[in-house]
């Protein structure tokens, strides 16, 4: 039970702040920016490439967290508001073009070859029969310090509270004096570190390799619907939600169904349980879970 | 004589805004109505509930004795309704006239457009000579082949309404049709529009221009805060107490005219 | 050389099938499919298993067909009441879904191994002849898929889904249920996108869950975006260039002796370049989209 707890939490903090961060900038942006997984895979990498320069880990995870960061606010000032001018399905399109390039330039200058940061030689944690390992506990921490602080930046400052004006409402938000470039950039940025952050933990607790962004984009984008496009604390529960139905799939013994025993769902359709909840909810929940609001789809 | 449109209590809120309050009138087949009221009234909102555009909460619409309420647009308008749009909104990418014969009825399936039978070369004719004959009547003929969305805001709305009339409607509910559209053109508008009434349609025409409405309409619906305050003729708007209070206010010089106190 | 040329040729043809298919359902009715090589994988998995179970090439392509358009079928009702973006990501949900299913059923798909020995479609003639005969087929479904649309998107069922592309509301307004248009532009796009899979299975000999990665399905996104979305020739020219640019570079590759990490590279990265600056300089593609009245 507490293994499952475990690989639960786990899984969790690995789509979480990605899927958080794309939530926070959507409603500013509307439209998908299936570019943003490959910032996750950009800053797992920069982690990597700075801590081969010498730099410690924490260093180097800021410095990648401030380097992603700027990336992203330099991409949606120079490509992604010049495309939206051409309509949300036009931006997407560009969204995936700069996948294309930041996959290219990482598989040119690192390879396709698996990366693992400094070896830690510490072992595993046990607890009764769970194992866990430093760097798993070091990732769900950092998960859910990282959303206890982008819930007080949002809810207690000023700062967070003209992004969530901005967020529901820009026309209204810049009538009553809130400055929208430097929200719109300051989200930008908050959702590159969100990313770099979460590529990092996720190369932590797996390996650090290009295909790192594309593997996260169906899940991520299946908490961030789940819990409301718009909503970053909802896009925490989704992807919660999200980890609990996958590693529930693949651990409980479906025996009763076809009257056997140890019927198990192969562990390689573990990702097709997010896509079906993704499905699920597009089709009868597309605002996400949380939506208490009646509209016209 | 028989309505081709009835509302009873039709109610309609949006969020705490309650538009509609207890909404009726009555349309009989042949005439020419004009619905009037203040902005906010909740024309607009009427117009698209009838087309299917927006579910009202309470109340029935009824079209030809069969309630429509609920019924999806696309089912209102095989029941031979058409509408315009107060601020049309054309496709960039198709021209005038490919619009104009997109809103036509005559359907002929995938199958046979692949096959081109000779039935379907027949109707794609017939489609495009009725099409360029109404956009004559309209005044359109001169930019039928310019991209729809590039063409005035006035012709525009000149361009809805050819398009409504290609389907053939037995009901047509226009969306403020002047607005925007040249002064000079007016005269040519409403004896289109009479002459397509004699032709058996029925027409209900949001509008704000009481010229138009005098010259046009053979009677007047007003609507004030979501319900009908007036129905007459157009000669009698301008003494009927309640229109005057409805678009000036209670206090307005004009009714104590009307009521002989001094003001 | 000569034999390289038409290698590029072939594959040409058979990438036009998906880009023309793609773009009747984009670039006309305005549907985002993000998952539409599901399609051909579809057709090109019909194709292998039921040609090695004996049965003739026809029969597979056929079955291909009518299995990728129930499959178009399911995902248009998905659409029924989502914006374009949602739909987009659902439609490559489904893929993926598609992919997954693949990728697991060894008893039917293969697994990850796929399906080898797919049998030839002319095994009269072995060689230089049956390549030729070969690219003769593929260049004769091009130019029917071509002709096609170009009837389709002409004609009321074209001025129909064009219009629901641009102004939905419009159309409901004319009295055009909007599903059933979205589901029969996908079907169209499926049907014509089979037939390229099955096509590839029998050129390549071979099928696997690879042909259904999301990576293929934004190779075609790319090849109509520059070709000119929403025009039928500027996306076979897209194609052809996509794929010209697709195979220099292993040829490339094995002349200048480059890694292959680095070659895979320079492939994504210049396709993304390319899409990214067509995006920014000239959004409706090499040839755009005509905008004229019917003669």
């Amino acid at each position: 039970m507490l293994q499952f707890l475990v690989d639960v939490l786990i899984r969790t903090s690995d789509i979480m702040l990605v899927a958080v961060g794309l939530s926070v900038v959507y409603s500013l942006v509307r439209f998908p920016n299936v570019a943003h997984v490959q910032y996750a895979m950009l800053g797992a990498f920069a982690t990597l490439g700075l801590t081969r320069a010498g730099l410690p880990f924490a260093l180097a995870l800021a410095g990648s967290c401030a380097g992603i960061g700027l990336v992203a606010v330099v991409l949606n000032t120079l490509v992604f508001r010049r495309l939206l001018r051409s309509g949300s399905s036009i931006a997407m399109i560009g969204s995936l073009a700069i996948s294309m390039i930041l996959i290219a330039v990482v598989l040119g200058v690192a390879g396709s070859r698996p990366w693992r940061y400094a070896p830690t030689l510490s072992s595993p944690l046990q607890v009764g029969t769970t194992v866990i390992s430093i760097d798993q506990l070091t990732s769900i921490a950092c998960g859910v310090g990282c959303i206890g602080l982008l819930a007080v930046l949002l809810f207690r400052t000023n700062v967070g509270r003209s992004m969530r004006a901005m967020s529901s409402n820009p026309a209204l938000a810049a009538a009553t004096g809130v400055d929208g470039a430097r929200v719109l950039n300051g989200i930008t940025f908050l959702s590159g570190v969100l990313a770099a952050l979460g590529g990092t933990m996720l190369g932590l607790t797996e390996t650090v390799h290009v295909g790192l962004g594309s593997n996260l984009l169906l899940p991520v984008f299946a908490a961030a619907i789940l819990g409301g496009l718009g909503n970053p604390l909802g896009a925490a529960a989704g992807a919660l939600l999200i980890s609990i139905a996958e590693t529930l799939v693949t651990n409980v013994d479906f025996g009763w169904v076809v009257g056997g025993s140890d019927v198990y769902v192969p562990v390689t359709y573990v990702s097709a349980a997010s896509f079906v909840i993704l499905l699920v909810a597009l089709l009868f929940k597309p605002y996400g879970i949380f939506d208490r609001e009646v509209r016209r789809v | 004589m028989s309505a081709i449109l009835r509302l009873h209590d039709v109610c309609k809120s949006f969020g705490g805004n309650h538009v509609l309050t207890g909404l009726n009138f009555q349309v009989y087949a042949g005439e020419i109505v004009g619905l009037l009221g203040p902005n906010g009234c909740g024309k607009s909102t009427v117009l698209n509930a009838i087309t299917g555009y927006c579910a009202i909460e309470r109340g029935v619409i009824e079209i030809d004795g069969a309630a429509v309420n609920g019924l999806a647009a696309h089912r209102i308008a095989e029941r031979g309704v058409r509408r315009t749009f107060q601020l049309p909104s054309m496709p960039a990418r198709m021209t005038v006239m490919e619009t104009v014969m997109a809103a036509s009825v005559r359907a002929h399936g995938l199958m046979s457009t692949l096959a081109g039978w000779g039935a379907t070369r027949r109707i794609e004719r017939e489609t495009r000579e009725r099409a360029a004959h109404l956009l004559d009547e309209l005044l359109l003929t001169k930019v039928a082949d310019l991209p729809a969305a590039s063409i005035s805001g006035g012709q525009k709305k000149l361009l809805g309404i050819a398009c409504a009339l290609m389907g053939h409607p037995t009901l047509l509910l226009l969306d403020e049709p002047m607005a925007g559209v040249h002064p000079n053109l007016r005269a040519e508008l409403v004896t289109t529009l009479k002459r397509i009434n004699g032709q058996g349609v029925t027409l209900v025409i949001i509008e704000h221009d009481m010229h138009f409405i005098a010259e046009t309409c053979s009677r007047c619906v007003v609507l004030d805060k979501g319900r009908t305050v007036a129905d007459c003729l157009p000669a009698e708007l301008e003494s009927h107490e309640s229109v005057v209070e409805a678009y000036l206010g209670r206090k307005s010089p004009l009714n104590h005219q009307a009521a002989g106190t001094p003001a | 050389m000569s034999s390289f040329v038409l290698h590029v040729a072939t594959l040409g043809c058979i990438y036009a099938l998906l880009a023309l298919g793609l773009n009747f359902q984009a670039g006309f009715a305005g549907l985002l499919n993000f998952g539409f090589v599901v399609f051909a994988g579809i057709g090109a998995y019909a194709s292998a298993i039921l040609s090695s179970h004996g049965y003739p090439a026809p029969i597979g392509i056929a079955i291909g067909v009518v299995v990728a358009m129930a499959i178009g079928c399911a995902m248009a009702g998905l659409g029924r009441n989502l914006a374009a973006d949602y739909w987009a990501i659902a439609t490559l949900a489904v893929a993926e879904l598609i992919r997954t299913v693949a990728l697991n059923e060894d008893w039917l798909t293969g697994g990850a191994q796929g399906i080898s020995g797919v049998r030839p479609l002319f095994p009269a003639r072995a060689g230089a002849g049956g390549d030729l005969a070969f690219f003769a087929l593929a260049l004769a479904m091009t130019a029917g898929a071509y002709l096609l649309y170009a009837r389709l998107s002409q004609g009321r069922f074209g001025r129909a889904i064009r219009l629901m592309r641009e102004e939905p509301a419009l159309a409901t307004s004319f009295g055009y249920r909007l599903v059933p248009l979205k589901i029969k532009a996908t079907m169209a796009g499926a049907a014509v996108a089979s037939i390229g899979g099955s096509l590839l299975a029998h050129y390549m000999s071979f099928v696997g869950p690879d042909y259904m990665l999301a990576s293929e399905t934004f190779a075609v996104w790319t090849m109509v975006m520059i070709g000119g979305l929403g025009n039928s020739r500027g996306v076979v020219l897209g194609a052809l260039l996509v794929e010209a640019i697709y195979s220099a570079v292993p040829f490339a590759k094995d002349y200048f002796d480059i890694g292959s990490d680095i070659a895979g590279a320079v492939r994504v990265g210049t396709i993304g370049c390319a899409l990214l600056a067509c995006l920014l300089l000239r959004p409706g593609g090499m040839i755009p989209e005509r905008i004229r009245s019917p003669r």
